[in-house]
């Protein structure tokens, strides 16, 4: 392996996240082409914590854009600060009896009046790049996904009031998705891909030591062979490895450092969250699921 | 090392994966930066750089394989002894008129005379089974489609856009006009949710008994494709295939030559219900949402069990805005819908009608609204 690959991952692990080869690659390619990163895969499995851990390894801003239907340019990119802009439109005609329009435009379509959304936000940090986190990115429509586009190609903005703000550093650019539709081509092709899966058995528990101070071996292994069997069964949603987490969490609450049927049944709400899952995995699924497990 | 990465994107292009020239570009580039010598690497670089989607994995590491490895894969040939021993069975047919069972060796299951419902009075084209008409005629079909399709889930979407109407006050184009008035807000801009385009996900069958309308449907299928974008297209017989990523529309006729050989099994029988249950398994989430319309071509003749079929329709229902469910065989005013399969899925069905000719999905128009 590539010395520098394996230096990410080292660093990743050392901030807390454990990273398989093909996730280091690609950040490692992403950083050297200074690419946009796509990170697609099921919930819980850790897509936007990369963003967290970069931010903290390159000990720099996380600026992150929630994107959601509906989402436009004003909370992405930037708005005018009206409420400012119209007391100072007031005071100037009172005070100077200024009627140009001209001038009162000049007045009042300046840097301090602009409210920096996270988009503005991550090109014009001065102090070095940012990491911008585009977080679920399917969520937003399509047409702000072209406007992204032309965003992530250039790192300038265009403010028509203003002019063009061009990037004082480009931004390190995560973008993930839970695919609950299609990225389109253009955006995916701008982008260097990575797919996360579900861990296998080493690293999630090796997730689950990193990330849960206090459990035990017996305890860690007993519960990632449980859900690594748990995510095998048809369901609607598979727990992710927060899920994992949580149920770990919850059973050293609970004082349990192994696993039997009756805790399992208690604390099944910690792994699924659909309620056809819950139904589909009933006492006796979890006593199969339980007994594989001993034996 | 440049040209050995062309002719493995070439491949992967050949097989239905979208490697465009960047990102060839870009796997050269990563090349550069990775150790060469490490296989796995390669293989990872690669794939991140020509940004593989997960669907395609298998695919792409077979042909990694054969490409870096030179290792050759076994040719196809289960699959094509298949399709030449197919000629065994008992096939549905469109006669022109009605649709009927054609024994191999070409002894016809032959109708009584003067049973053919009376179709001769209205104009012969609407009429017309699809396997008959011309290209005009199938222009015909595509302007009709254009209609037909933003009215089969039209939906008002959350973001705004500006409107003369009624709607939420819009500051920032306020702003601007008040400029002109010295900025007193004398005219206030709004704006409103407006109407976005239709989803729709369409369920094709390419079985056997659907051999006479596979073609033309799938010509549909591409002309809603070319009026909405978001349309999502899958094949299935006794296996599901995603084809939306394999066809273009605008090589209608060279798709529809390539495609049979990219689905398992094309003109094979029917498993209608392990089928949909593997789409909600895998496609649902993705592709199903409260707005989308889904449209199942098929003829119901399900080798397979009744109650998967049920199950599967009932998870469909509960996601989707509609399910039409279109049936060829329904152009037969004898046809009933007795099948066990056609049974089991009826109840979660909006719309079912007929698929035969261009007035049968014409109507669609007046159900669907």
């Amino acid at each position: 392996m590539n010395q520098e690959i394996r230096a990410v991952q080292v660093e990743m692990e050392r901030h807390g996240y454990i990273a398989e080869p093909a996730i280091a690659t690609a950040v490692f390619l992403a950083r050297e082409m200074r690419r946009p990163l796509l990170v697609e895969g099921e919930a819980g499995v850790g897509k936007t914590e990369i963003a967290k851990v970069l931010a903290r390894m390159l000990d720099t801003e996380l600026v992150r854009l929630q994107c959601y239907e509906g989402l436009d340019t004003h909370t992405a990119l930037y708005e005018w600060n009206y409420q400012r802009q119209l007391l100072r439109l007031k005071i100037a005609e009172r005070d100077h009896g200024e009627r140009d329009p001209h001038k009162l435009e000049d007045l009042i379509f300046g840097r301090e009046y602009l409210l920096e959304r996270p988009l503005l936000r991550a090109i014009t940090r001065r102090e070095g790049p940012a990491v911008l986190l585009i977080d679920e990115v399917d969520r937003a429509d399509e047409g702000f996904e072209a406007f992204l586009l032309e965003v992530l190609s250039d790192f300038q903005i265009t403010i028509p009031e203003l002019g063009t703000i061009t990037a004082e550093h480009v931004p390190f650019v995560l973008l993930t998705s839970n695919r609950s539709r299609e990225i389109s081509d253009a955006l995916r092709r701008r982008c260097l891909y990575l797919y996360i899966e579900h861990p296998d058995f080493e690293k999630e528990l090796a997730i689950l030591r990193a990330k849960v101070p206090g459990v035990s071996d017996q305890l860690a292994s007993a519960v990632t062979r449980f859900v690594q069997r748990l995510r095998a069964r048809e369901l609607r949603k598979l727990p992710g490895v927060a899920e994992t987490i949580d149920w770990a969490q919850a059973l050293i609450r609970l004082h349990r450092d192994s696993l039997d049927a009756e805790t399992v049944s208690a604390t099944i709400g910690c792994l699924l969250k659909d309620a056809h899952d819950l139904r589909a995995t009933d006492e006796q699924a979890i006593v199969e699921l339980v007994a594989s497990e001993s034996g | 090392m440049t040209e050995q990465l062309a002719r493995f994107a070439g491949a992967l292009r050949t097989a239905g994966v979208r490697v465009g020239l960047g990102d060839e570009v870009d796997g050269a580039a990563a090349l550069t930066l990775v150790d060469l010598l490490d296989r796995a690497e390669v293989h990872r670089a690669l794939r991140i750089a020509f940004k593989v989607p997960h669907e395609a994995w298998e695919l792409y590491d077979r042909l990694f394989r054969e490409y870096w490895d030179g290792i050759r894969p076994p040719r196809h040939e289960a699959l094509e002894r298949a399709l030449r021993e197919q000629p065994g069975r008992p096939e549905w047919r469109w006669d022109g008129e009605r649709v009927r069972l054609a024994l191999p060796d070409g002894n016809d299951d032959d109708a009584p005379e003067g049973d053919t419902p009376g179709y001769n009075s209205e104009p012969m084209l609407r009429r017309k089974p699809f396997e008959r008409c011309s290209a005009a005629e199938i222009e015909r079909l595509e302007r009709l489609l254009e209609r037909l399709a933003p009215r089969l889930a039209a939906h008002r979407t959350r973001r705004l856009a500006p409107t003369r109407g009624r709607g939420s006050v819009d500051l920032r184009r306020s702003f601007r006009h008040a400029l002109r008035t010295e900025g007193d807000l004398v005219r206030l801009a709004r704006r409103a949710r407006r109407i976005e385009a239709p989803r729709l996900v369409v369920l094709y069958d390419t079985s056997g008994s659907m051999d006479g309308y596979t073609r033309i449907l799938l010509a549909f299928a591409f002309a809603l494709r070319r009026t909405i974008s978001k349309v999502e297209i899958f094949a299935f017989n006794t296996a599901l295939v995603r084809v939306t990523r394999l066809v273009s529309p605008s090589e209608v006729e060279r798709t529809l030559e390539r495609l049979p050989a990219s689905v398992p099994d094309w003109s094979g029988g029917t498993r209608i219900g392990a089928c949909l249950a593997e789409f909600n398994a895998h496609y649902l989430d993705r592709t199903v949402n409260r707005h989308t319309t889904v449209m199942i071509f098929s003829d119901g003749l399900d080798h397979g069990d009744g109650a998967v079929l049920g199950t599967a329709m009932r998870a469909l229902r509960e996601r989707a805005a509609r399910i039409l469910w279109l049936n060829p065989l329904l152009g037969d005013p004898r046809y009933r819908p007795e099948t066990e399969g056609m049974r089991a899925a009826m109840p979660y069905v909006d719309h079912f009608g007929p698929a035969h000719n261009l007035e049968a999905l014409e109507t669609l128009l007046g159900v669907v609204r």
